[in-house]
C-alpha cells in the first residue's frame, strides 16, 4: 500500500480556495476546547448520540424498504399489517429479536463468539464518522479520509472470521472462510478505483474530494476512466458487503446462514444491522467519490444552470444520490444470479484486476495531459 | 493543559494495553487467541502513531497489519486443524528450538538497539501530516529519497506472489473430484459417471 501512495502525492495539486466552507463537528468541539470544555464534550455526546441513532434508524428503515422493494420486484405487497403499509414490522421485529433467547453453542469459544458482532458492528459504524453528509453535518474529516476508510473496512472482516470459527459449526465456518476470502480479493479492486479519484482531487480527504467536484462529478468529469472507476467500485464494493449476486458466505441454499448460522437474539441482530449499514456506507461512498457526495450537480462555467442546482440543500443532495445508489444495490439483487464461487474469484482476479489496473494507468495519463472537463479548477 | 494531560493519559492507556495484548500473544493457549490478541497490540501502536501525528503511518498500519497480516494468519490457522490444538505440553525438540529462536532474537534486537542512535525529536515537533510529503520522498531519486528500496521491495514481494502461485498450483489426478483443476474453469471439475468417460473400462472379474 505504501507503494500505491506514491502516484497521487506526486500530483497532489494546490486546490483553489473552497468556495463551500466545511465545518466538522470535531473541528467545532477543537474550536470550543479551549474557552468552554464543557461544549466540547457536549459536541463529542452530541456526535455519538447522533451515531447511535443513525445506526438504529438506517438499520429499521433499510430493512423496510428493502422488503419492500423485493416484494414489489416480485409483485406481491410486502409488509402490510403492523401500521399503514406496514411501517411498524421493522419495528415490532427489533423488539422480537431483542427479547429472543441468546444461545452460545455448548463447543464454541464463548468469548470470542460475543465479541465477533461488537467487531463487525464497530467497524461499520467507525465508517460514519467521517462521510461527509453535508458541508455543515460531518462528524471528522481525517486527512487520511480514503485510507481510513480502507483500513476500518478491514476489521469487520476479523467480525466475520471470528464470527464463523468460534460457532464451532461448519457452515459456519465454510462461510466464514468464503466471506473473508471474497472481501480481502474485492478489497483490491474497491482500492484501484478509490485510487483513480484519488489521484484526479489530488487528495485523501473526502471533504476534499467532494469539494473537488465542484466543477463537475467525476463519474462524467473524467471522461471514460471515471465512469469505468465508478462501475469497478460499485461492483466491488457490492462484493465487499455480501450482497445478492455475492452472498455466497451466507449462501442459505448450502450453508444454511454462513457465518451467523449459529446467532441468535442481539448479537444475531448486530450482524444483520451492521450489514444493512454497510450497505448505507457503500453507496453514501459512491454517492461521494463519483456522484459528487452534496455536491449539487454543476457543469463548470454554466454560472446560471449552477446557481439553480443551488437551490436545493446540500444535504438533499447526498441523500437523493445515497438513496439511489442504494435502490441499484437492492436492485441487483433481483436482476442477477447468484455467482459460483469459482466464477466468483475468477471475475474479481482475472476480469475486475486487470480492468481496474489499465484504468488506474489511463487515469494516470488523464491527470498528467489534463485530459478531462475543466481541468484549471 | 487538560489537553496535554489527556494526551498523556491516552498514550500511557495504548501503551500498557499495547504491552499486556503481547503478552497475551505469546500466553494464549489458543493460537486463534493469539492472532487476535496480536491484532490488538498492533490496532494499539496505531493508536500510538496518531498520538505522534503520524496519521498517514496509522492507516497503513491498520490496513496492511490488521487488514492484511492477521487476516492472513487467521485465514491460515482455520485452514490448519491446529485451531483447536492446545499447546500445553510442547515437545523437549520445540521447547529447544524455540529457546534457541528467542534466545538468539533478543542477542539480535539488542545488539541493533545498542548500536543504533535514534535521535529524539523535538518536543511539540510534528512530521510532515500530508500524505503528499511522504510521496515526494518515496519517488525521490536523490539521497533523500526512497526510490531504490521501494522499487526493490516490489521486486521481491513480485517474487514471493509468482513462488505462492507456484506452490499453490498444482494439476490434481484425473480421478479427484475435489481438487479444483489449478485456474480451469470449474465445469472440469464434475466427475462425470463411470459410463460416460472416456477412459477404457476395468477389465471385470
Amino acid at each position: 500500500m505504501a507503494g500505491a501512495a506514491a502516484p497521487f502525492a506526486l500530483f497532489a495539486a494546490a486546490q483553489a480556495a473552497p468556495a463551500w466552507p466545511v465545518k466538522t463537528v470535531a473541528a467545532r468541539a477543537a474550536e470550543a476546547l479551549p474557552d468552554h470544555p464543557w461544549t466540547a464534550v457536549l459536541y463529542m455526546a452530541l456526535a455519538f448520540a447522533g451515531l447511535g441513532a443513525l445506526v438504529a434508524v438506517l438499520g429499521m428503515g433499510l430493512i423496510y424498504l428493502e422488503r419492500k422493494i423485493a416484494a414489489r420486484f416480485q409483485c406481491r405487497l410486502g409488509p402490510m399489517r403492523v401500521g399503514p403499509h406496514g411501517i411498524f414490522q421493522t419495528v415490532a421485529d427489533t423488539f422480537k429479536l431483542l427479547f429472543k433467547e441468546d444461545i452460545v453453542p455448548a463447543r464454541a469459544d464463548k468469548t470470542l463468539h460475543l465479541l465477533a458482532p461488537f467487531l463487525a458492528l464497530s467497524s461499520t459504524a467507525l465508517m460514519l464518522g467521517v462521510i461527509p453528509y453535508s458541508p455543515i453535518l460531518q462528524i471528522s474529516d481525517v486527512n487520511i479520509g480514503v485510507l481510513y476508510i480502507a483500513a476500518v473496512s478491514g476489521l469487520g472482516v476479523m467480525g466475520i472470521l471470528l464470527g464463523g470459527w468460534s460457532s464451532y459449526n461448519k457452515w459456519s465456518l465454510i462461510g466464514a472462510m468464503r466471506g473473508a476470502a471474497q472481501i480481502i480479493s474485492y478489497e483490491v479492486s474497491a482500492t484501484l478505483a478509490l485510487l483513480v479519484v484519488v489521484m484526479f482531487a489530488g487528495t485523501l480527504s473526502l471533504s476534499g474530494i467532494v469539494a473537488s467536484q465542484a466543477e463537475g462529478w467525476w463519474i462524467w468529469r473524467a471522461p471514460v476512466v471515471g465512469g469505468i472507476a465508478f462501475l469497478i467500485y460499485l461492483t466491488a464494493s457490492t462484493a465487499e458487503i455480501n450482497r445478492t449476486p455475492f452472498d455466497i458466505p451466507e449462501g442459505e441454499s448450502e450453508l444454511t446462514a454462513g457465518f451467523h448460522t449459529e446467532y441468535s437474539g442481539l448479537r444475531f441482530a448486530f450482524f444483520f444491522l451492521a450489514e444493512f449499514i454497510n450497505m448505507f456506507v457503500a453507496a453514501a461512498l459512491t454517492a461521494t467519490l463519483f456522484l459528487g457526495g452534496w455536491m449539487p450537480f454543476h457543469i463548470g462555467g454554466a454560472n446560471a444552470f449552477n446557481a439553480v442546482m443551488d437551490l436545493v440543500p446540500p444535504g438533499v443532495w447526498f441523500l437523493g444520490k445515497t438513496a439511489f445508489v442504494v435502490f441499484v444495490i437492492m436492485w441487483f439483487r433481483w436482476t442477477f444470479p447468484r455467482l459460483r464461487v469459482d466464477q466468483l474469484m475468477r471475475l474479481e482476479w482475472k476480469l475486475l484486476l486487470p480492468i481496474g489496473f489499465a484504468n488506474l494507468a489511463l487515469g494516470a495519463l488523464a491527470v498528467l495531459y489534463d485530459l478531462y472537463f475543466f481541468p484549471g479548477a | 493543559m487538560m489537553h496535554d494531560a489527556a494526551l498523556t493519559v491516552l498514550f500511557y492507556v495504548l501503551g500498557a494495553g499495547a504491552i499486556l495484548c503481547a503478552l497475551a500473544v505469546v500466553n494464549a493457549r489458543r493460537l486463534l487467541r493469539a492472532a487476535l490478541a496480536l491484532m490488538f497490540v498492533l490496532l494499539a501502536s496505531a493508536g500510538l502513531y496518531l498520538l505522534l501525528g503520524a496519521e498517514f503511518l496509522a492507516g497503513i498500519q491498520v490496513l496492511v497489519y490488521v487488514g492484511g497480516i492477521v487476516i492472513l494468519i487467521v485465514f491460515a490457522v482455520m485452514l490448519t486443524s491446529a485451531a483447536d490444538l492446545l499447546e500445553d505440553h510442547p515437545s523437549p525438540g520445540r521447547m529447544l528450538a524455540g529457546a534457541v529462536a528467542s534466545i538468539s532474537f533478543l542477542v539480535f534486537a539488542g545488539g541493533v538497539f545498542a548500536r543504533l542512535e535514534l535521535a529524539a525529536p523535538a518536543p511539540g515537533a510534528r512530521p510532515p501530516a500530508d500524505a503528499s510529503a511522504i510521496g515526494r520522498r518515496l519517488l525521490d531519486f536523490g539521497s533523500e529519497g526512497y526510490v531504490l528500496p521501494f522499487e526493490l521491495l516490489s521486486l521481491l514481494l513480485l517474487a514471493a506472489v509468482i513462488g505462492g502461485i507456484a506452490v499453490a498450483r498444482k494439476t490434481p489426478p484425473r480421478d479427484q473430484p475435489f481438487t479444483s483443476g489449478g485456474d480451469a474453469p470449474g465445469e472440469v471439475d464434475i466427475v462425470l459417471p463411470r459410463s460416460q468417460r472416456d477412459e477404457p473400462e476395468e477389465p471385470r472379474a
